[in-house]
């Protein structure tokens, strides 16, 4: 009773709809158009290529830096590949890329939610019987849903080539001694983890920015509360996310 | 038995009174105001009634079906049966202002999607906006959002059609032609319209029937036509509204 009352009641409420309704929409009873969905597909897929292009380089780059640094004091530079290519597949490419994701695209589902909130558009959905969560949260969610393991596959390719740059400027490892290396050091379990954690970054992030552009107050102050709550929530829940995945990857020898 | 009843119905946000004890009947082809001050709970009763908020007590009927009482499939079917126009117009941003008046359609009737953009291509000429059908709502003015939005209201032709302040923030040309629309679709249709107004010459001009609601007392306070009460009411909050005489000192015009 006691651990009852210590669950908010909305959250949980607002994931149950959502599940409700990807089942509702799997049985064929969609209520959201699929322009809608390819729109949010294309902001957040074609759209955020170039910026998840530059930060997951440079992050191969800074891990490569940093480990080119310690690994040539013991005459091991090449392992470089190996720090480079299991951090970014199995950590990096997916947090770096959600990160991004939640601040750009997490807080733009709860600024546009929050908006169509002040401007009563969601009260006019409601009067037609559209209810907000199968029209406005469900394709946000898919969208992010099918796109974040594909920007985290493309997060991986520029993170590595990240690495291999600075590899090749600072110990002079050839592309191909590069590749090699890596592709000796990665095996499937690291891709899948990496893999596995897209798919629950997306549908987080797609959920709690449309959660709190739902709730938020009518008004323009309020629009800005949900953005910066939504990017909040989503950059905690990553790490949280993450730091479980850890401990289960750990549990289970992965 | 009258189109819309509401019986009884107590308004309230949490433990705040809003108004209480409002009653009053609404029969076909009648135009309706809902007046009083600002923050008074006008908006708030007609979200009541279309089923957006829940009322604390109290009945909201249609055609004797009451609304909080039904299931979600009979609530669905009423709701079919009205259009609503919001203050702000409430068009879909991420809409053309042809696929706003769609989508009801689409949700609403049994029309194919050619048919659909032919009525949707008529209501918008009926409004004067036939040739924006294919801009966004950001890019057509104050006035025209409102037309815009009481042609997705009336796309369904739905016989009960709630206005929520349409005259608000318009110049008086655009306030009057929007009172002569409103008067020409309730011609055309024979809907009822129930609206929510300041805007005296549009009260004055267009409304049949009304209820006044006072902050104060927190109930409706008078009943009638716009131009009756402004003759014939004595409540000196109802005849410093309607007929801009000076109110007692110490009176509540706003609700706390």
């Amino acid at each position: 009773m006691q651990l009852a009352r210590l669950i908010p009641t909305r959250p949980v409420v607002f994931l149950g709809q959502v599940l409700i309704s990807a089942a509702t929409a799997a049985a064929g009873r969609k209520q959201f158009r699929l322009k809608d969905l390819w729109r949010v597909t294309a902001d957040c897929s074609a759209r955020a290529v170039p910026i998840v292009s530059v930060v997951n380089l440079l992050v191969g780059a800074i891990l490569a830096f940093v480990g080119a640094v310690q690994l040539v004091k013991f005459g091991a530079g090449i392992y470089v590949a190996d720090l480079v290519g299991i951090a970014v597949a199995r950590e990096m490419a997916a947090i770096i890329t959600a990160v991004v994701m939640a601040g750009r695209t997490g807080a733009a589902f709860a600024a546009e939610i929050a908006t169509m909130q002040s401007n009563e558009e969601v009260d006019a959905l409601e009067v037609l019987g559209l209810h907000p969560v199968n029209f406005l949260v469900l394709p946000r969610v898919m969208a992010l849903l099918a796109m974040m393991p594909l920007l985290y596959v493309y997060g991986c390719v520029t993170g590595l080539l990240g690495g291999m740059v600075v590899a090749g400027g600072m110990l002079d490892i050839s592309p191909a001694a590069y590749l090699d290396r890596t592709l000796e050091a990665l095996d499937w379990s690291h891709l899948g983890l990496g893999f596995a954690k897209s798919f629950v970054f997306g549908a987080m992030i797609g959920m709690v920015g449309s959660y709190f552009g739902l709730y938020a107050q009518r008004n323009a102050a309020g629009v800005g509360v949900a953005t910066t709550s939504a990017v909040v929530t989503c950059i905690v829940a990553i790490i949280v996310i993450d730091a479980i995945f850890a401990i289960c990857a750990n549990a289970l020898g992965i | 038995m009258a189109l819309l009843a509401v019986e009884a119905l107590e308004m309230r946000f949490g433990d705040r009174l809003i108004q209480t004890n409002v009653s009053f009947q609404i029969e076909k082809g009648t135009i309706f105001a809902i007046m009083g001050g600002s923050g008074c709970g006008k908006s708030t009763l007609l979200k009541h009634m279309i089923g957006l908020l829940h009322p604390a007590s109290g009945h909201v009927l249609y055609n004797g079906i009451d609304y909080w009482q039904s299931d979600d499939e009979t609530q669905s079917r009423l709701r079919a049966a009205f259009g609503m126009l919001f203050q702000s117009a409430a068009l879909w941003s991420s809409m053309t202002i042809l696929e706003n008046i769609c989508l009801p359609l689409e949700q609403l009737s049994t029309l194919d999607e050619t048919q659909r953009e032919t009525r949707a291509r008529e209501v918008l000429e009926w409004v004067d906006l036939g040739k924006f059908a294919d801009f966004y709502p950001s890019d057509l003015s104050g006035g025209m959002k409102k037309r815009a939005g009481l042609a997705r209201a009336i796309a369904t032709e739905p016989p009960l059609l709630f206005l929520d302040e349409p005259s608000a923030g318009l110049d008086p040309i655009s306030s009057k032609r929007l009172d002569d629309l409103v008067l020409s679709i309730r011609e055309r249709t024979g809907c009822a319209v129930v609206f929510v107004s300041h805007e005296l010459p549009s009260l004055f001009a267009i409304a049949d029937d009304g209820i006044f609601l006072d902050a104060e007392s927190k109930s409706p306070i008078a009943h009638g036509s716009p131009r009756h009460l402004r003759d014939t009411a004595t409540h000196p909050t109802v005849r410093a509204f309607l007929a801009r005489e000076e109110l007692p000192a110490n009176t509540v015009i706003f609700s706390a």
